[in-house]
């Protein structure tokens, strides 16, 4: 990673997967990584606690390669999806370019899909951010949970005005994992030059 | 309103990476780096003799992380932040210190570096680089990026993610 040439000009978009506490925000990243060659990715960091739960952040950097001799990367970042780590999700979420809301689709995880959601909306608004500003896609996870709620249900309560794209996924199996970082990704490709 | 971030390119590049290359002759040090509040690396330089360097990446990264949690900490204990901030471990020591509001210098020494250099010539450079990133933003360049752009990146998610 370390013969880029940065003479050469470089586009960089920064990608955060927000959501609730354990609703598979690590998930997503760590089948992405799985799954993209060498070559095209970089190292993948996790500051987690000895069980595995986010502390600080993971974060992926992904290569799409040259366009219009423009080197364009993504960088994709999970905030702690803990209540308490407010002030870390926080930081996380600056200067982000788009995001991927990981809903969980257990019943007694509808009330904090609706926190998290006005928790980033709040965080947002620190940096002067409304929803409407940026690129964000929905995915409903967990779809594999024998009680799983229905998609709408679990959509009305975080986007009610069904404004987001909607991904149905069982990330820990890689479903709609690639379909949701497609989806983001094209539509933050979408804004740039277009003045929106 | 949001933007993607464009890295420094063409002169002001070229003057980032001669101040990176004269602070890593006169401190010693193995690694230098300019990188955003994003933690995005906008220009790096490495010693000739040093061995190779950790993923600039993640160093960036990581160290981006923890100038925002730091200046967090500041802004708990009343003050707006910490200007610098020097990690020290056995062998290897880290130097960071602001380039003015969007960017960091990192400075990666070893213990051929004297502590006192770092820090004089570290404060010196990331005072001209912050000029340097200042120029830069308020001067963005032209991008010309247009529809050929977007479909050209279309076309590469394809072939990454499948269709």
């Amino acid at each position: 990673m370390s013969t880029i040439n940065f003479a050469n000009r470089e586009i960089n978009f920064k990608i955060v997967y927000y959501g609730p506490g354990l609703s598979g925000k690590t998930t997503n990243l760590k089948w992405i990584y799985g799954k993209i060659p060498e070559g095209r990715k970089g190292e993948m960091i996790s500051l987690a606690t000895e069980d595995e739960r986010t502390l600080f952040f993971d974060f992926l950097p992904l290569d799409l390669g040259e366009v219009k001799g423009f080197k364009t990367r993504f960088h994709l970042y999970t905030v702690p999806g803990q209540v308490f780590y407010n002030a870390s999700r926080k930081l996380i979420l600056r200067g982000v370019d788009g995001i991927v809301f990981v809903a969980d689709s257990a019943p007694n995880r509808l009330r904090a899909n609706a926190e998290s959601m006005r928790n980033m909306r709040e965080n947002l608004a620190e940096y002067g951010l409304k929803l409407e500003d940026l690129p964000i896609v929905l995915q409903v996870n967990k779809r594999d949970l024998p009680d799983a709620l229905p998609v709408e249900m679990v959509r009305a309560v975080v986007d009610p005005e069904g404004r987001f794209p909607v991904f149905e996924a069982v990330a820990t199996e890689g479903k709609g994992v690639f379909e949701t970082l497609k989806e983001v990704s094209r539509l933050v490709l979408a804004r740039v030059g277009s003045g929106a | 309103m949001v933007e993607p971030t464009l890295v420094l390119y063409g002169a002001l590049y070229e003057k980032a990476v001669e101040a990176l290359e004269e602070t890593l002759r006169e401190t010693g040090a193995r690694y230098a780096l300019l990188v955003d509040r994003k933690g995005f690396v906008l220009a790096h330089k490495e010693a000739l003799w040093a061995p190779k360097p950790p993923p600039l990446d993640s160093l960036a990264t990581l160290a981006a992380g923890n100038a925002a949690a730091t200046q967090a900490l500041a802004k708990l204990l009343g003050e707006v932040r910490f200007q610098e901030i020097l990690h020290q471990g056995e062998r290897i020591g880290l130097y960071m210190d602001e380039a003015g509001d969007h960017a960091l210098l990192l400075l990666v020494f070893d213990e051929s570096a004297p502590l006192g250099k770092v820090k004089l010539y570290g404060k010196r450079a990331a005072e001209a680089l912050a000029r340097l990133v200042e120029e830069a933003i308020a001067n963005p360049p032209k991008l010309n990026l247009d529809t050929e752009y977007r479909e050209g990146a279309k076309a590469l998610l394809d072939e990454l993610f499948g269709n």
